[in-house]
């Protein structure tokens, strides 16, 4: 492995960028996403950065049960995203839709049916601790020694 | 300039270095009373299903027949981790956070009742909902085929040209009548209501 190789997986590790997109939730689990970046979890110590723009984007937090609007778009956002990219889905919603998840509700759960998921974050709302630790697992397997596979 | 020699001496210290590169928040620990997914306790499931009828989420409990056994079985990424299940179980078998403490201490509980509702102007008087229901076979053999009875026992009968509803506290929820009906005027609901029991007073 290459000392250049050493150096990005060092810088990586230490900068992970992140957006979130809520395609149809009850705002819960934006408001957790939210609680993430207060000083009692404070993501950024991690070295988690939320800018909440895809084109500089690392991680993706899918949030919501994915709303008809939402279905076309949400494949736009993924392709804007530069390699190497991951998507974790964020609450119950993308999952299975979670309560919204019945006749007559304009939803079409799950989400990854739409682009490729990574990590599943269950609860409604997960707790910060369970988004922190998700996004934190789930980012060394994909950034490491990316240009080496 | 004596002021800033003090700065750089003050910002030089090893202690503060260590603290402004490498501070941390401390690892936040999960409190003992956090409602998480429930648990299963070492009671016995008697499968009443008590657990799934009360679940608001879609999929989010099944109570699962295994071998000689009943086992609910929760789902992560459907549960909401309401903890209703919890409460409404009464033998105690689901467990979460301090919801069963609670509720012992507080002695409160679920009560449940099934609801019929009949709308006139879809109900045709066919009498399908009276004749089908099990229940009001087992009161009154001879419940005509009209759906007409001379028995005060039964659930629901034809009186006087519209269903009458008489013992809405037999209904066992089976919703026969409901699958029998042409036209989807009956309706059968479960009701579930909080009840707190008084502490009795000590002498
Ligand atoms: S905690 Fe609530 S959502 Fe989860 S299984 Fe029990 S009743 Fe259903
Ligand atoms: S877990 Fe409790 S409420 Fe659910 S079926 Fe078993 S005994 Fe009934
Ligand atoms: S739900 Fe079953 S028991 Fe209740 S009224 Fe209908 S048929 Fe009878
Ligand atoms: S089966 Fe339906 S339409 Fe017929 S009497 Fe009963 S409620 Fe009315």
């Amino acid at each position: 492995m290459s000392i250049l190789q050493d150096i990005k997986n060092a810088v990586r590790s230490r900068s992970i960028h992140v957006a979130y997109v809520d395609v149809g939730s009850c705002n819960g689990c934006d408001i957790e996403v939210l609680a993430c970046l207060a000083p009692r979890y404070d993501i950024e110590q991690y070295g988690i950065y939320v800018h909440n723009n895809p084109r500089e984007a690392d991680v993706l937090l899918v949030i919501g049960s994915v709303t008809p609007q939402w279905v076309d778009k949400l494949r736009d956002i993924w392709d804007k995203i530069p390699e190497p990219k991951v998507a974790v889905a964020i609450g119950n919603c993308p999952i299975s839709g979670c309560v919204y998840n019945r006749r007559g509700t304009l939803t079409e759960p799950p989400a990854s049916k739409y682009i490729p998921i990574a990590a599943e974050v269950p609860g409604c709302p997960p707790r910060p601790t369970e988004i922190l630790s998700a996004i934190l697992s789930v980012a060394p397997l994909i950034f490491k020694d990316y240009e080496e596979r | 300039m004596r002021s800033i020699i003090y700065y750089i001496r003050e910002f030089l210290r090893p202690e503060w270095l260590k603290k402004f590169f490498f501070a941390k928040t401390a690892p936040l620990v999960t409190p003992s009373y956090f409602k998480g997914y429930p648990t299963l306790t070492d009671k016995e499931c008697t499968g009443c299903f008590n657990c799934m009828m009360i679940c608001p989420a879609p999929g989010g409990i099944e109570v699962l027949r295994r071998k000689d056994q009943w086992v609910p079985e929760i789902y992560p990424g459907h549960c909401i981790r309401c903890g209703l299940c919890v409460e409404a179980c009464e033998e105690g078998v689901l467990a979460s956070g301090r919801i069963l403490d609670i509720t012992r201490r507080d002695r409160t509980a679920f009560r449940s009742w099934y609801h019929l509702e009949v709308d006139d102007a879809l109900c045709m008087r066919c009498g399908n909902c009276c004749v089908s229901c099990p229940i009001n076979k087992q009161e009154d053999p001879q419940l005509g085929s009209s759906g007409t009875s001379s028995s005060d026992e039964v659930i629901m009968r034809i009186e006087g040209g519209r269903v009458r509803i008489l013992h809405e506290e037999k209904c066992t929820g089976c919703k026969t009548c409901e699958t029998h009906c042409p036209n989807s005027a009956i309706r059968v609901a479960r009701m579930v209501e909080g009840v707190h029991e008084e502490k009795e007073v000590e002498a």
